[in-house]
């Protein structure tokens, strides 16, 4: 049922391995089993409530905010090891996989600021070192040409596209290897979307990289495989090609073609 | 077809005429309602700024600043060559010393003042003579005996009372029985006597009869001896002291008087006038001789005082004069300290409330406790204040637990108030921080608090006015009635600051509202509650304008 093709020649990033996940009594992930190979774009789609952003949440343990929200059954494993465990520190593992909202929300302080946060917090003090991330990461997110004169500026003169790429920016300023990203678009006008996804496909090369996203075209133009859910359930997980055009399941096609979503 | 629709176009005229009605009703009554409050709000607030302004202008329109600037004082009418004048305690004594020198430089010129200061200088020159060292020894000596005589006279007559009661005093139909009690009242109506006597002696009198009062209580014939000769020994060790207290007091006279006689003016005069009268009541110096020198001088002072003084007649009028500064200084203090306080712990907790606390029994009690806080009445808060900082703490009355108390009294609005502030942060900046990897307080530090410090100040603008304006909680706690020190003057140790009673301004109000009201109270009631409504504004507005300039900052 559950197809499992690896592409060889990319290793594993994140396994997860009969996962099932609840909020209180609610069950909202049964048993995933995928793997998210590095330096490809997997994408999750599926319906509202199918459980596809719990998942991704899962991998940086955010979810562990919410009160009564465990994992019931099953383990992540990033880099082979179980992030799950005692030993694992929640804050070190958000440093190594960063996370890029729905909602850009930067913080309501300069753009420079906003870039340099994720090293404030960790302690650095070298300016030098710092402007120099800074700049490296907002090239990386194609914003430093249209930035660099106003760094100084309160991060909300930005339009709301360039306002995500900043949030990507400073996720990236981090230095994280695995970026997940929680429906970016979905409140960005078509050409900022269009700069977004151009930018995702050019993080692939140094990043591996989940999104999820309601919007199936947006699936088939960026990723390389995607995951379809339903109902807390993976359905069916293969190269964006195979899926979009052959799928396997009536499921995955009906949703597809938009006979429900 | 047109025409039905146009004889139909009333349809939407309305057919239920009590509805109507009703509607104007509830709008007239809501409105006439709402015309009320704010004629009654206009009214006292016209009535403050009104009367208050008497006060706080001077009649040509400026601030009136020794109302601001000065302690309370008591006011002093005066009528001075017919013009009525109103002075505080300092003006008014300043009037009169201005007055008396200008009679005394009247009365230098006078031939009768040199001849009068002539007499008195020789009279004080054989005074002091007179009681010289070596006569007032012998004087002491025979001084002592005497009244060892007379002791010994009443102790022996007590001792024979005490042991034959009907041959001494038949007269006295007393039973043999009560006759110790008796005598034990003579003796303790004796020392009362020897106390008033000699006031030097008082406290050794005092301790001297509350040590052998069981002994006077149950006396017998030994008892009574002992008490004799602790008496003597009293006498014997005391007399001396009141000597030595004589010798000095003698020296400093002597200087007092050569100052007046070297350059007489009314302060060396006064110094002069008022040691003599303590140099007469020592009995010490009532010997037959000088007592007639004593007096001469005495009628001779008194002639050069009733020349040069002039009594001011005056209506005194306690609080109604001076200024309101140490009530201000006080008011400021305690607002500022019990709001640093209250939102130190309301932010804290608050953090807890709605960063950390896990929802269940446990928060919801401790929210429950918190509301219910808010629905304490203030005079409980002041009680509380006093059993906890002021009697067990022991801070006393102090401007520290004036702080605490206030600030346990604005705490609910302060947590509340800022829980709700910190919960309308967005859930993505939260987000964020963490994603970065940041810590939880981190988070609440760098990305949480900062934004939500415009909510936390807005409970503060609430605290103020709370805080200030409240009299009951600080009345047992930190207000003094009175106290022209201001808080920053005479500290030994800077820890004294916090351990000091300050006037405030509510206080200051009921205070002045307890006493004998005339005109001029009402002037000072309504001049300290417009300085008071104007001090509260101030404040609100300062934390008004810090939360706008950090909206400002940190706008989303």
């Amino acid at each position: 049922m559950i197809k499992e093709k690896k592409a060889p020649s990319y290793p594993i990033a994140i396994d997860v391995k009969d996962l099932s996940f609840s909020y209180g009594k609610t069950e909202v992930l049964s048993s995933i089993s995928l793997q998210i190979l590095q330096n490809q774009v997997t994408s999750f789609i599926g319906p509202s409530g199918c459980g596809k952003s719990t998942l991704l949440r899962c991998f940086n343990r955010m979810n562990e905010l919410i009160e009564h929200a465990k994992i019931t059954q099953g383990s992540v494993l990033i880099n082979e090891l179980d992030i799950y465990e005692k030993s694992v520190d929640p804050i070190e593992l958000r440093k190594r996989i960063g996370m890029v909202f729905q909602n850009s929300n930067p913080f309501p302080k300069t753009i420079y600021q906003n870039v340099s946060y994720g090293l404030k917090i960790q302690g650095f003090k070298n300016k030098r070192k710092i402007d120099e991330i800074v700049e490296d990461s907002l090239q990386k997110a194609a914003l430093w040409d249209e930035v660099k004169d106003r760094l100084n500026e309160n991060a909300y003169e930005l339009s709301g596209g360039q306002q995500q790429r900043l949030c990507i920016a400073r996720t990236l300023a981090v230095q994280p290897e695995i970026i997940l990203m929680d429906e970016p678009c979905s409140s960005l006008d078509p050409v900022a979307t269009a700069r977004v996804e151009e930018l995702i496909f050019n993080l692939k090369q140094d990043y591996t990289i989940v999104i999820v996203t309601h919007n199936m075209q947006q699936a088939g133009r960026i990723s390389d495989l995607t995951a379809f859910f339903y109902l807390g359930k993976l359905i069916e997980f293969d190269e964006t090609k195979k899926i979009f055009i052959n799928p396997k399941m009536q499921q995955t096609e009906d949703y597809i073609s938009g006979k429900f979503g | 077809m047109m025409k039905d629709q146009r004889s139909q176009s009333n349809r939407f005229s309305s057919g239920n005429n009590r509805m109507v009605n009703l509607e104007k009703i509830v709008f007239g009554i809501t409105r006439i309602l709402t015309y009320v409050i704010l004629f009654c709000a206009c009214f006292i607030f016209w009535d403050i700024i009104s009367k208050g302004s008497r006060k706080l202008f001077t009649d040509d329109g400026f601030i009136n600043w020794s109302f601001l600037s000065e302690s309370p004082q008591t006011l002093h009418v005066i009528e001075h060559n017919g013009e009525i004048s109103k002075l505080s305690s300092d003006e008014y004594f300043k009037f009169k010393e201005e007055l008396s020198d200008s009679a005394w430089d009247e009365l230098n010129s006078r031939d009768e003042f040199t001849k009068v200061q002539k007499r008195l200088k020789a009279n004080l020159v054989t005074a002091t003579e007179v009681t010289s060292n070596e006569v007032q020894k012998s004087l002491l000596t025979s001084f002592i005996q005497d009244e060892q005589t007379e002791a010994t006279e009443k102790f022996t007559y007590w001792m024979e009372l005490l042991e034959n009661a009907s041959s001494h005093a038949p007269d006295f139909q007393v039973s043999s029985e009560n006759m110790p009690y008796l005598v034990g009242r003579f003796i303790l109506a004796f020392l009362d006597q020897t106390k008033l006597k000699y006031s030097l002696l008082e406290t050794e009198l005092s301790f001297f009869q509350a040590l052998h009062y069981p002994k006077i209580d149950h006396l017998s014939s030994q008892s009574i001896q002992k008490i004799k000769l602790a008496y003597f020994n009293l006498l014997e060790e005391h007399l001396h002291k009141i000597w030595e207290a004589y010798i000095a007091e003698k020296k400093n006279l002597k200087e007092n008087i050569n100052d007046f006689l070297q350059s007489p003016s009314p302060t060396s005069f006064s110094t002069l006038e008022s040691q003599i009268i303590g140099y007469m009541e020592n009995p010490l110096l009532l010997k037959e001789n000088s007592a007639s020198l004593l007096e001469a001088i005495t009628s001779d002072l008194q002639w050069i005082g009733s020349e040069h003084r002039i009594e001011v007649p005056s209506k005194d009028y306690a609080y109604s004069g001076g200024g309101i500064f140490p009530a201000i200084a006080g008011t400021i203090l305690l607002v500022g300290g019990a709001m640093l306080i209250a939102l130190m712990l309301g932010v804290c907790c608050a953090i807890f409330l709605s960063e950390y606390g896990k929802s269940g029994k446990f928060l919801s009690l401790v929210r429950l406790s918190i509301l219910n806080l808010a629905g304490v009445p203030s005079i409980i808060f002041g009680l509380f204040g006093m059993g906890l900082f002021v009697i067990f703490l022991d801070w006393n009355v102090s401007i520290l637990a004036g702080w605490f108390t206030l600030a346990f009294m604005v705490l609910p609005i302060v947590i509340t108030a800022s829980e709700e502030s910190l919960r309308s942060i967005p859930k993505g900046f939260r987000e964020s921080s963490l994603a970065l990897g940041a810590t939880k307080w981190t988070m609440i530090r760098t990305s949480v608090l900062p934004y939500a410090m415009p909510g936390i100040l807005t409970s503060a603008i609430l605290g103020v006015a709370r805080v200030a304006g409240e009299t009951a909680p600080i009345m047992f706690t930190a207000a003094f009635a009175m106290r022209s020190e201001l808080p920053w003057e005479g500290l030994e140790h800077w820890t004294d600051f916090f351990f000091q009673g300050v006037m405030a301004l509510p206080y200051h109000i009921y205070v002045i509202s307890k006493i004998p009201q005339n005109e001029y109270t009402v002037d000072m009631q309504y001049g300290t509650a417009l300085v008071f409504l104007i001090l509260v504004f101030l404040l609100a507005s300062l934390s008004f304008i810090i939360r706008s300039r950090l909206r400002r900052k940190f706008n989303w």
